[in-house]
């Protein structure tokens, strides 16, 4: 499902898919329902904890294959930000 | 002959003394005075500071003498044994690590002279009355002015809040900021507005009644920028990856409290008669106190494995860390729990049999799953991890560099006698990514077993010519034992992968339950990694060697999980228990620690050579050591079983 440095794949397509991932993934953690979740809020004003965002990173690298910071959510804590930093830093591309 | 990162710890035992006789500095009447009069140890932490311990503190990098964790836990063990009070008062030392970890080059310099020059101590300003372990939840702010921060709020309960001249503040820079909104700052008290800061009373505890807790306050309390650790906003970082360095060291504090329970238990046993017999002859008692030496070996291997493979597995210790720290003090206190029993009523005495030393040091030792991170806070910890660390093993089951290297790293996290690389705090990570050695490694330690085994059919030329000197039958047994812990990692790791995962703290009572067995398959492998790795080291004895205490240390601890076959071969464990009841008697008999390593205690000596604090000052290699073998036996367990103050 995902590949890095895929050409074909553009950066705002791949943003637009981690975002997907990433709102799945705490809606599913937090159990909200995804579409009350804004991709521009803090994490942490839907509960998301410390080691929760940890632990999500985790569930990141596992997804992309690729070695994160494990503060990524500390650092970048809404889903846009951190989405874009990835992409920007990593050269994270998603198909 | 003694391991070289054992001499330091040998030194300070036998410079403090036999802790029987009432005239040495930690006698175990004296500390109970101190326990009973709640009343803080200033003197034994001064001789402490002239002894020079603070300097193992202290990485050689900054000017002090530390080099490795495995001497670091086995001279808070030679602490802590007498007094955990005093061991734990003096190791709040081990928050220093923050500063190594994170300090600028002038914060690592100034610390080092307040703790060598100035006999500085510390403490750990993190949690809060209201708030517990959620650091993120904490009230205490740091606000921003000119040249600094204005700290405000309370932090309690803290031990040696007020008895310290340095303290380690978390404090919230940024309302905010979220998890990137705290900050740690090293904070020097004589530098302070004394008007500014306060110290809360002493509060009034079960166990390690002498301490200091307390706690302290700040009002507009005013601290330069100089004192704040580590970036501003990195303060949640550094405090997690700081209680992976300090949960490990904790065990120590355990492992003593037990060495000492059992010494004492067993000045009771091997004398008392009852129905004309020895308590220790009566088979119940003789088993209770042989599983209980094995439960202490098995945390032995655990804890020794983990202060050794800081140095070498250092970013693996979110995982490592939180084993060690629920694991040792847990199965600990169910040691003393257990061996009281033998003891009978005299472990509840307060001034009968040793001081009472018995009831002291289980009140005392009591806090410690709790502080630091409590048993439920490290299983969590562990929970969070347990879906990566299944997936890490299928991945690197492709990888054969990799488990190559996983095997490299486990030899030299348990070869006692290689030498560990320097420990590098700027390795640790919050998370280990998967990775476990003992756990990955499971495979290729059975291999190594099996190389053992069946020599002619190896490929193991190395190990092939050791076989031959092996005791094959333990080694069936260990291999038989270790099949079955791969079994249940891969049964769990199973049930883990095709479970829904939970995040954050709604984990469910059984996923704390697997937790509990995650600990014990790494404890098992904990144990057959030592083994392997020291089985020829002539310094740990033949009752090591052999390697019966590994099979019924693998045997207890799967005992959780199954029946074994082995149970059912009652001559044959007969045999191998009662082997390990002979070694336990031995190493009572002279006067030597409970421990998979051959450790020295001091001997009674006669009152008039006793030179309490005739060290202070002198560097510890220039002190005679006087650990020849027990021959004082006659006088040390010559006046048990009664009332023991010799």
């Amino acid at each position: 499902m995902q590949q890095l440095q895929n050409p074909s794949s553009s950066e705002s397509e791949s943003v637009l898919k981690i975002q997907s991932w990433l709102v799945e993934q705490i809606a599913d953690v937090l159990s909200l329902d995804p579409t009350t979740i804004d991709v521009k809020q803090p994490l942490t004003r839907y509960g998301l904890d410390s080691i929760d965002a940890v632990t999500l990173v985790g569930d990141l690298e596992d997804w992309l294959d690729l070695e994160l910071p494990s503060t990524l959510l500390w650092d970048y804590p809404s889903i846009e930000k951190a989405s874009a930093y990835m992409v920007e830093e990593f050269d994270v591309a998603v198909d | 002959m003694t391991l070289t990162q054992y001499q330091l710890a040998e030194q300070l035992e036998q410079a403090l003394g036999n802790p029987q006789q009432a005239e040495s500095l930690m006698s175990f009447q004296h500390t109970a005075e101190l326990d009973e009069a709640e009343q803080f140890p200033h003197e034994e932490i001064a001789w402490l500071y002239n002894w020079g311990l603070q300097n193992y503190y202290i990485p050689t990098a900054c000017s002090g003498k530390f080099t490795s964790f495995e001497e670091f836990v086995a001279f808070v063990r030679v602490l802590s044994r007498r007094d955990l009070n005093i061991s734990i008062a003096f190791t709040t030392l081990f928050w220093s690590f923050l500063t190594w970890m994170a300090g600028s080059d002038a914060q690592k310099e100034r610390l080092s002279h307040l703790m060598r020059e100035e006999h500085t101590a510390m403490c750990l300003a993190y949690s809060e009355r209201e708030h517990g372990s959620d650091l993120v939840g904490g009230s205490v702010t740091a606000t921003k002015v000119d040249g600094g921060y204005l700290l405000n709020g309370e932090k309690w309960p803290i031990n040696r809040a007020t008895i310290s001249g340095v303290t380690y503040v978390l404090a919230r820079t940024d309302p905010e900021g979220g998890n990137r909104g705290l900050s740690l700052f090293m904070v020097e008290k004589d530098l302070l507005d004394a008007g500014q800061y306060y110290n809360l009373p002493k509060i009034k505890t079960h166990g390690i009644r002498a301490a200091d807790m307390s706690g302290i306050g700040f009002s507009d309390c005013f601290i330069p920028d100089s004192m704040l650790l580590g970036k501003e906003g990195h303060g949640l970082e550094l405090g997690l990856k700081g209680f992976q360095i300090t949960r490990a060291l904790c065990a120590a504090f355990s492992q003593g409290a037990a060495d000492t329970t059992m010494r004492t238990t067993l000045n009771f046993a091997v004398h008392r008669k009852l129905y004309n017999k020895t308590v220790i002859d009566m088979p119940h008692a003789r088993r209770t106190l042989s599983n209980a030496f094995i439960d202490m070996l098995i945390c032995d291997c655990v804890n020794i494995g983990a202060a050794r493979g800081f140095h070498v597995a250092t970013d693996q210790f979110s995982v490592w860390s939180a084993v060690d720290k629920y694991f040792v003090p847990v199965t600990l206190e169910q040691v003393m729990k257990e061996t009281s029993v033998v003891l009978g009523s005299r472990f509840y005495m307060r001034d009968e049999h040793d001081s009472g030393v018995f009831q002291k040091a289980l009140r005392d030792s009591a806090i410690i799953s709790m502080f630091d991170g409590s048993s439920v806070v490290n299983l969590h910890a562990l929970i969070l991890q347990r879906r990566q660390l299944a997936k890490a093993r299928v991945r690197i089951r492709k990888k054969p560099e990799k488990l190559a290297a996983v095997q490299n790293r486990l030899a030299q996290s348990f070869s006692l006698a290689q030498p560990v690389p320097t420990f590098e705090p700027t390795k640790l990570e919050l998370i280990s990514r998967g990775a476990d050695d003992l756990m990955q490694g499971i495979e290729g330690t059975i291999a190594k077993l099996e190389a053992l085994h069946e020599p002619s059919e190896s490929s193991l030329d190395s190990l092939r010519s050791d076989a031959s000197t092996s005791d094959q039958t333990v080694i069936s047994q260990v291999l038989e034992l270790s099949r079955i812990i791969l079994e249940e990692l891969d049964a769990q790791d199973e049930q883990i992968t095709q479970s829904a995962f939970e995040h954050g703290h709604d984990q469910s009572f059984e996923s704390f339950e697997l937790a509990k067995h995650y600990c014990r398959l790494h404890a098992a492998m904990a144990c057959i990694l030592m083994w392997l790795h020291n089985r020829e080291l002539a310094e740990l004895g033949d009752f090591f060697m052999k390697g019966e205490w590994l099979v019924v240390s693998l045997h207890r601890l799967l005992a959780h999980f199954r029946m074994t076959p082995l149970l059912s071969t009652g001559n044959l464990q007969a045999s191998y228990h009662e082997n390990v009841a002979q070694e336990l008697l031995r190493l009572h008999k002279e006067d030597k620690m409970f421990s998979i390593v051959p450790f020295q205690l001091a001997t009674p000596q006669p009152v008039a050579s006793q030179s309490n604090g005739s060290h202070a000052g002198q560097s510890p290699s220039d002190q005679s050591q006087s650990n020849q073998p027990s021959t004082q036996e006659a006088i040390s367990h010559a006046t048990a079983p009664e009332p023991q103050l010799i």
